[in-house]
């Protein structure tokens, strides 16, 4: 480049360095306003890629959370639902204990007998809960109208069997609600494998005790019927015609047949016959019906009192299963509540992460931004004295 | 004495007229494009006296312009450069921070449309929950909308910036070429101002056009565009028209009228600011509206077809949950056929959204990328059963015959995002729920467990038709009587469209069925199956997700501006450079022109004591001769 430059190219190029510098102060002034790195994509266009993905990562994460809360409430309701129904049923097998007492008056019967009625009522309406929506808690998927209902024969239930399935953190799913059907219907009679009980007609005073698989290999799920030929000596039928075996009995002693293992007491007469077999299903408010049937019969004959015995043995072993079912299915919600803390957990997790990532692509060095915003407001000023300076020079000052 | 006296007169005479120069060159310091002008002294030619020659004084014998034209032509290339780059900088700058700011760009509410179904997932019958994901459906389609029409208003832009433009440049032509008129071919000749004049009006006019300026024959200067059409020859002025483009008639393209010819300019041909504004049209605008239509047609595609297989509030099959936007197709304006050709989305996983210019050989079609003329493969024929398929794209030639090189421009999903519509407005009708449900019985003895039944086939006839498994034995079932079938435990059991995992041991006499989900569910299997649909990888081949086809939008158009930008600021050194060496040489120096001023002032004071001293010289002659 030669020596000489122009008067002009001297002022203009003052001007160019001055309104570059002011361009860039502020560019600086504005992330600092706003506080970002990134003021438009063009300043680093990758990470501002990047931000928009993870921008939606967050806010997913958060709707997870949202999503999460909805859930855990309608669990929460589940489970203080579940914590009355349970309290109930421990009150009905204590009730049921007492009834069982063959010193038992007629009053006290009928007492019991009402305290369960409302029981029964009490448990309807808990089964029919609602989760504040308007919606039920326990009809399934079907939840626009009260699952349950009383209809002549019983209780029916009109809810479905699906279990909703919830997202609460990336891929991670929570499910509601049990459906009712889960929850109420569905009890397995007897110990749950099996059940036994002595037929209506009997007219002797057998009580049927315990019974148990005591060979799983052995029992094949048949149904076993003891006859009674005789005070003391009895025939087992598989359902066939034909006696497959016959023994003699003594009271209190176990009877074993096909890997199945059952006590009698009491004194059968001929012709009682007692059953055992597969378990089936049965509700809880079936079982409460029976129950309250059972202690309304008011027995005169010995044979009366065992029947109702024997019905509130089979009762006693309904109630312990339906016990059984409720601590089961408060497990299952309490399982699904854990998930939801491991769920907040991990959420939080990334959260930290997402937002640290996202603070490194586009949050403001403040430190950085500030001494730079100082540096050059220097350089500006600087800049500006340089040329008041420069455009003092000239020769023809000096003529 | 006459000799001192005539020498003395000369060199004021010259000093006068160089310190006229001197202020000439002063007061035009601001103007632009103005060379100095220096003045040339030359002694005069002496007489001879025998013993020599006696010097005669001075005289000025040029008054030379101060200019190079290699610095000159350097300048004017960078300038049309320039403009080039900095017309590209600005727009692709509008259009990075439109896409940028969360109040105008699509990430934000894209995010809450999907948060909203998310949210209908955990709350799949609440009322509130539907009108928010109608509410937040429909504020992701306005701003598609809006986007979209942000997009054609830029392109208006471009069309009319095109046109002002073109108008000037005819301005500037005609009077470069009045200005050859005038300085004639000999450029010795001419006023040094006139020589200025014409080199600023050409340097303006290849501002807008680029190109360069070549003299001919040491006089006139003849332009001609970068892709070498003249806009000036001689005293001659092309002039540029705006002619529309054969395909899209809204559009604005440039050509130059020479003896009533018109020559299309393409992009390529132009540089400057049209070539800046054209450029920026086919390369940024384009892509950024066939890309932001890719999302919004993904968008409507994947959405509709899992929306389809739901079950909504009425018990119904879900619907459309938007409008689907379709490709568009336009016909050369030369065309002689009269085909017509219709457009449907075909493979959605290789839709790239560029333009394809299709052209018919006289046999088959063939299709080639219009910018780059790169040819792309088709397969099919055309008809209803064997589509013409580009690009992901099906064709149908519903009517006529096309002509030998009839050409059409498909645009695959450029103005989708203005078309999309969300086609739902009773919240009820949004499909949450999977169709299918299944019911264990409840008097089952056996442990069989039903999975979560879901949909294979939602197009399925008897999809919705109940159906029964029963179990004839522990390991034998039938369905609806036909079979029996083995059951292994865990297995899948797939039927009218739907399928579900059965697991345990049931027993015989067990069963289980399948059937409606029915009206007022709150089932949320399909709810949360649209709400990862953002997720779902449906795009390029299914390497890409629509979130991340979001992400890269927003990448691909700040590395427009920011590469725009740098392309720019670097072109702008360039010009400095060369603006620098320019006024290096023709530029003002004040101090300069200050020390000759003092220079000449005093060679001038000087001249003037040469007439004095002849003065002296001749009273002293009168007075020796007056004694």
């Amino acid at each position: 480049m030669s020596n000489r430059i122009s008067t002009s190219m001297m002022y203009q190029q003052s001007i160019t360095t001055m309104l570059a510098k002011q361009a860039k102060l502020a560019h600086t002034q504005q992330q600092l306003a706003s506080g970002q790195k990134l003021i438009t994509a063009k300043d680093d266009p990758v990470a501002a890629g990047n931000a928009v993905g993870l921008d939606r990562t967050l806010a997913e994460l958060e709707r997870f959370a949202a999503n999460a809360t909805n859930v855990q409430n309608r669990l929460g309701l589940q489970e203080n639902a579940l914590t009355q129904v349970g309290d109930a049923m421990a009150r009905v097998h204590e009730l049921t204990l007492q009834a069982n007492n063959a010193a038992l008056g007629d009053d006290s019967r009928k007492a019991i007998s009402s305290e369960l009625q409302a029981i029964y009522e009490g448990l309807l309406d808990l089964a029919n809960s609602t989760d504040g929506t308007g919606r039920y808690l326990f009809g399934g998927t079907a939840d626009g109208s009260a699952p349950f209902a009383v209809t002549g024969g019983g209780v029916i239930y009109s809810g479905d069997q699906t279990q909703r399935q919830v997202e609460v953190a990336p891929d991670t799913f929570v499910s509601d609600t049990l459906p009712g059907s889960e929850i109420f219907l569905r009890m397995r009679t007897g110990d749950g494998r099996i059940d036994g009980a002595a037929a209506t007609g009997n007219t002797g005073t057998g009580l049927l005790m315990e019974f148990s698989v005591t060979d799983s290999t052995t029992y094949n799920g048949a149904s076993y019927r003891i006859a009674f030929t005789g005070p003391n000596t009895y025939d087992i039928y598989d359902g066939g015609p034909t006696p497959i075996a016959s023994g003699t009995y003594t009271k209190g002693q176990s009877i074993a047949v096909g890997g199945i293992q059952l006590r009698l007491e009491g004194q059968p007469n001929a012709g009682d016959e007692f059953n055992v077999g597969p378990a089936s299903t049965r509700d809880i408010f079936g079982t409460l019906q029976n129950l309250i049937g059972a202690l309304g019969t008011n027995p005169t004959t010995d044979a009366q009192r065992a029947s109702m015995q024997n019905q509130l043995q089979s009762a006693l072993r309904d109630v312990s299963s339906a016990q059984g079912k409720m601590i089961d299915a408060r497990a299952s919600g309490g399982a699904q509540l854990m998930a939801l803390d491991n769920a907040a957990e991990l959420r939080d997790a990334n959260n930290v992460t997402l937002k640290g990532t996202l603070s490194n692509l586009r949050d403001l060095d403040w430190a950085e931004a500030i001494g730079r915003f100082n540096l050059e407001n220097t350089a500006l000023q600087a800049a500006q004295s340089v040329f008041m300076q420069m455009q003092q020079l000239s020769l023809f000052k000096m003529m | 004495m006459s000799n001192l006296l005539a020498t003395g007169s000369s060199a004021l005479i010259a000093f006068q007229r160089a310190l006229s120069t001197v202020s000439h060159n002063v007061a035009n310091i601001n103007t632009p494009g103005y060379s100095r002008q220096r003045t040339e002294f030359a002694a005069r030619d002496g007489t001879s006296y025998g013993y020599g020659y006696q010097g005669a004084g001075v005289q000025i014998v040029d008054i030379h312009r101060m200019a190079d034209s290699l610095a000159t032509a350097r300048l004017l290339d960078s300038t049309g450069e320039l403009t080039r780059l900095q017309q590209m900088s600005v727009m692709s700058n509008r259009l990075d921070s439109m896409f940028s700011e969360k109040a105008t760009g699509i990430a934000a509410p894209w995010s809450s449309f999907f948060d909203s179904v998310s949210a209908l997932s955990s709350s799949a019958a609440g009322a509130a929950d539907r009108q928010s994901m109608l509410a937040q459906a429909n504020a992701l389609v306005t701003r598609f909308n809006q986007m979209d029409q942000q997009l054609d208003k830029l392109d208006g832009e471009v069309n009319s910036g095109i046109t002002s433009t073109v108008s000037e440049v005819n301005r500037l032509t005609k009077e470069i070429a009045a200005l050859n008129g005038r300085i004639g071919s000999n450029v010795a000749n001419a006023s040094g101002d006139l020589l200025d004049r014409r080199d600023q009006l050409i340097s303006q006019l290849v501002g807008y056009t680029g190109g360069t300026a070549v003299q001919q024959d040491g006089g006139q200067m003849n332009v001609f565009t970068a892709g070498g059409q003249p806009l000036v020859v001689g005293a001659t002025a092309s002039s540029l028209v705006t002619v529309a483009d054969p395909y899209r008639p809204e559009r604005l393209q440039v050509a130059l009228e020479t003896n009533g010819q018109r020559v299309t300019l393409d992009k390529r041909a132009l540089g400057g600011q049209i070539g800046g504004l054209m450029e920026f049209r086919s390369t940024v605008l384009d892509p950024a509206m066939a890309e932001l239509g890719r999302v919004a047609m993904s968008l409507t595609e994947t959405f509709n077809a899992q929306h389809r297989a739901g079950m909504d509030q009425y018990g119904q099959m879900g619907a459309d949950f938007f409008t689907a936007p379709q490709p568009q197709i336009s016909k050369h304006a030369g065309n002689t056929g009269n085909a017509v050709l219709q457009p449907s989305l075909g493979d959605l996983s290789k839709l790239d959204g560029k333009n394809v210019q299709l052209r018919f050989d006289g046999t088959n079609w063939l299709a080639s990328d219009p910018n780059t003329g790169t040819s792309i493969p088709v397969t099919g024929t055309g008809t209803a059963a064997d589509p013409l398929v580009v690009n992901g794209v099906e064709l149908v030639l519903t009517s006529g015959t096309p002509a030998t090189n009839d050409r059409f421009l498909l645009q695959p999903t450029a103005g989708a995002a203005g078309a999309i519509k969300v086609a739902i407005s009773d919240p009820s009708r949004i499909a949450a729920a999977t169709p299918v449900k299944g019911n264990t019985a409840l008097g089952n003895t056996g442990t069989g467990k039903l999975g979560t039944v879901s949909v294979t086939n939602a197009g399925n006839a008897n999809l919705l038709n109940p159906a029964t498994i029963a179990f004839t034995g522990p390991n034998q079932y039938t369905i609806d009587g036909t079979g029996p079938f083995t059951y292994t435990p865990g297995q899948t059991i797939t039927y009218n469209g739907w399928s579900v995992t059965l697991d345990g041991a049931p027993a015989a006499g067990d069963s289980f069925s399948v059937g409606p989900t029915g009206a007022n569910s709150s089932d949320n299997g399909n709810a949360k199956l649209l709400s990862n649909l953002d997720d779902a990888r449906a795009l390029n081949g299914g390497t890409l997700t629509l979130n991340g086809a979001i992400s890269g939008l927003t990448t691909t158009i700040g590395s427009a501006a920011r590469q725009s930008d740098y392309a720019a600021e670097a072109q702008q050194a360039i010009q400095d450079q060369a603006q620098a060496t320019r006024d290096s040489i023709s530029g003002v120096n004040l101090d300069e022109e200050a020390a000759d001023l003092m220079r000449l002032q005093q060679a001038y004071q000087a001249a003037s004591q040469i007439i004095a001293t002849a003065d002296t010289l001749f009273q002293s002659l009168l007075g020796a001769t007056r004694r």
